[in-house]
Parts: structure tokens; C-alpha cells; sequence
């Protein structure tokens, strides 16, 4: 059981370091963020790698930004409370 | 064997079933009950004796059911027990698809031979393409089961092979004198990790690339509980072979090289199925041939990786002590 608990705080570190990423300083710097890919041609399912990466990224943060407001404090709660 | 006849039987006193015994129609015939009886009735007595094997349930309580307050608390409560299962079967079917996963657990023994050396030993196995019927509902493309195809994944062997590793590995443990009763949970939580991690990095892997996935979620899980069997081989032989040490030494490393080489082999000729996309010719019109080799190359790619990179990971993983 005390897999499953490390498990869950990994991915929650990882969710929240993937919401945390400042676009215009770091993710316009290596192409990755929304505005700097053109869907001029590509339909959804047709696009390439690097457009998928983007949509993954960005519809991560917009749609995991408020949960994890949420997820967060509980998590420091339970530490703060029981170690 | 001869037996001496007897002459005829004497007539069996066995009370009249209550109800149809609703025994689902199996495919072998029924075991031969022994009887005292001659040849000449074994003809006949067949039938008796399995309506006399369903109603011998109710012989033991015949004494009771013959009051009638009894009859009705019986009936009271079989409609009762029978109302609770389906309550509990329309919430549970809201979660789990439990018409899928039968088909899943639709083996024989046969099959299940036929399938474990097929993961141990895929290299002189020909066809690995599944075969396709019409299905009941009259729908195209519906894949026989596995009762019928060997290259079918199923789910009885994966189960069964991880409820071994989690029981092996403990014992294991309890053998090199390390045992614990949170040894249990401990693997068996392991094991549903490191499947849902599969499963995960496989569907991601399947969104980036565009592999439109047809099949269903329950044959990923399948193919991903395939490599359980190679792990249990691997454990128990490299026990017997160093006592105790884990899978250290040549014999050890050597049989979890094959395995693992096995299972990688058998997931990437199950899998191309799978993940690839088919080689039609007559679709490829619109779209350049740069492209699609290019996503056909990515894709193979991808699919290597996973069947020997993320294999070798996670057996890796599961057969430390």
C-alpha cells in the first residue's frame, strides 16, 4: 500500500510541475506553447508529434489548474497533520 | 473392466427434481457416475443419475420443504436473494463491462496450453493474425474467442499468472526466511502499478502517433499480463537453481533473458495488429507515401520500444526479490 501512496505523490509532482511551466519565458523558448503552432493544415487526428505534445500540455494545464488548487491542499494538510 | 452382470437393477429410489437444474451445456460429456448397476442399463441411467444428482440437493432437505411455512420462507427467500443479484449486477455492469469480460475468460484447456508455450516459445508460430466472424448481434469484424483462436488474448491466463507471481514471490521470500504478511499486499500493489503505468504509457504513446485504437481497453491489459508467465518461470527457476541468491548468477540472468526475449517477441507480432496500421494500398491514395512510411516507420518504432525497452523495465522490476 505504501506503493500506491509514492505513486500518487510522483504524478501529483509531475501535474504540478507541468501546470507551473511559465509560457512566455520558458515554453515560447523551445516552441511548445499554443501560439507558436499553425494547425494550417494538419485535422486533428493528422497533426504531427510536436502539435500533439502542445495540445497535451496545454490542455493539461487549463484543465488540471483548479483541481489541483484542491488536490494540493489536502496533500499538505495530511502532511502537515499526520507526518 | 469387465463387470460381473448382475441381472437387473433394482429401481433407483431417487426423489423427482424440484426445479430444472439450470447446469450450463458443456462441451464433455458427463463423468460416469459409478454404479453398481449392469451394462445394459447404462443407458438410461445416465439421465437419472444427473436428475438424480440435481435433485439429491433437495433430498437432504426434502424432510423440511414439506411444511408449507417453510415452502414459503424458501421461495421468500430465494426471490429476495434473487432481486439482490440483480440489483448488484445492474450497478456493477454500470462499472465493468461484465459481458466483455466474459468473453475474455471463454478458454479451454486446450487453449490455455496451447498458449502458454506459444508465450514461452513464439518463434516457429505462423499465423498471428486474429480470425473475424460475423457476431451475434450481426456485426462485422466480431473476433472469435478464445475458445476457437489461439492468437486470441484472454484473460484468464494473465489473472492467474499474476495471483501466481504475487503467491510465488512470497513464497520466495519466506523461503530466504524474509517473510511478512504485508509481503502480500506489497507485490500486489506493485503489480497493479506497474500495469497501470503500462497501460498508460501505451495510451500515450498511441495518442502522439495517431493509432486510432479499436480494440478495446481489456486486451491491452490482456497482452500486458502476458509477461507475468515468463516472470513466474524466471523466478522459480533461478529458486530451484541458486537457493535463495535471487536471480543473480548465470542461471538466473540467463532464463530471464529468454523470457524476456520470448514475451517481447510474442507482444510485438501480437501487437502489430494492434497498433500498426493495416498496408492498404488502396487507401494511400490522397496521402504521399513520404508520410505514411515516415508514421509507418514512427509507429514500428514505438512499438519496439515498448514490447523489448519498457518490457525489460518492468520484468526487470518485478523479478528483483
Amino acid at each position: 500500500m505504501y506503493l500506491i501512496g509514492n505513486f500518487f505523490y510522483v504524478s501529483l509532482l509531475l501535474i504540478n510541475a507541468i501546470a507551473v511551466l511559465s509560457e512566455d519565458r520558458f515554453l515560447a523558448r523551445i516552441n511548445l506553447s499554443p501560439s507558436s503552432y499553425d494547425p494550417a493544415f494538419g485535422a486533428g487526428s493528422d497533426a504531427s508529434i510536436k502539435a500533439k505534445i502542445i495540445n497535451l500540455i496545454a490542455s493539461v494545464r487549463t484543465l488540471m489548474r483548479i483541481p489541483l488548487i484542491g488536490i494540493n491542499t489536502l496533500v499538505i494538510v495530511y502532511g502537515l497533520f499526520f507526518g | 473392466m469387465q463387470r460381473p452382470t448382475y441381472g437387473q437393477s433394482p429401481p433407483l429410489h431417487h426423489p423427482v427434481p424440484q426445479h430444472v437444474s439450470t447446469v450450463p451445456q458443456l462441451r464433455s460429456p458427463p463423468p460416469p457416475v459409478p454404479q453398481s448397476g449392469s451394462q445394459p442399463t447404462y443407458s438410461s441411467s445416465p439421465y437419472q443419475q444427473q436428475g438424480g444428482a440435481s435433485g439429491n440437493v433437495f433430498g437432504a432437505y426434502g424432510q423440511f420443504m414439506n411444511d408449507p411455512t417453510a415452502q414459503v420462507a424458501a421461495q421468500f427467500g430465494q426471490t429476495a436473494f434473487k432481486h439482490g443479484q440483480e440489483y448488484v449486477e445492474q450497478n456493477f455492469n454500470r462499472y465493468v463491462n461484465v459481458n466483455a469480460l466474459k468473453h475474455y475468460f471463454n478458454v479451454t484447456n486446450t487453449y490455455v496450453i496451447n498458449k502458454l508455450f506459444l508465450v514461452l516459445f513464439p518463434w516457429r508460430h505462423k499465423p498471428w493474425s486474429r480470425k473475424q466472424a460475423v457476431g451475434p448481434n450481426g456485426q462485422e469484424g466480431w473476433y472469435l474467442p478464445p475458445r476457437d483462436d489461439v492468437n486470441s488474448p484472454d484473460m484468464y491466463i494473465p489473472v492467474m499468472a499474476i495471483v501466481t507471481y504475487v503467491l510465488l514471490s512470497t513464497v520466495v521470500a519466506g523461503l530466504g526466511g524474509k517473510f511478512q504478511p504485508e509481503l502480500l499486499g506489497l507485490t500486489a500493489t506493485t503489480v497493479l502499478v506497474i500495469v497501470l503505468v503500462e497501460i498508460m504509457a501505451l495510451k500515450l504513446g498511441c495518442y502522439l502517433l495517431g493509432i486510432s485504437n479499436d480494440s478495446q481497453l481489456y486486451d491491452l491489459i490482456a497482452y500486458s499480463g502476458y509477461k507475468f508467465v515468463g516472470i513466474i518461470v524466471t523466478v522459480a527457476v533461478a529458486e530451484l537453481a541458486n537457493g535463495g541468491q535471487g536471480t543473480g548468477g548465470w542461471v538466473g540472468w540467463s532464463v530471464f533473458l529468454y523470457t524476456f526475449l520470448a514475451n517481447s517477441l510474442f507482444l510485438m507480432r501480437s501487437l502489430k495488429y494492434v497498433l500498426l496500421p493495416e498496408s492498404a494500398h488502396g487507401s494511400a491514395g490522397p496521402i504521399q507515401t513520404g508520410d505514411v512510411r515516415s508514421k509507418r516507420n514512427q509507429r514500428t518504432q514505438f512499438l519496439f520500444f515498448y514490447s523489448y525497452v519498457v518490457q525489460l523495465l518492468f520484468m526487470w522490476i518485478l523479478t528483483r526479490p
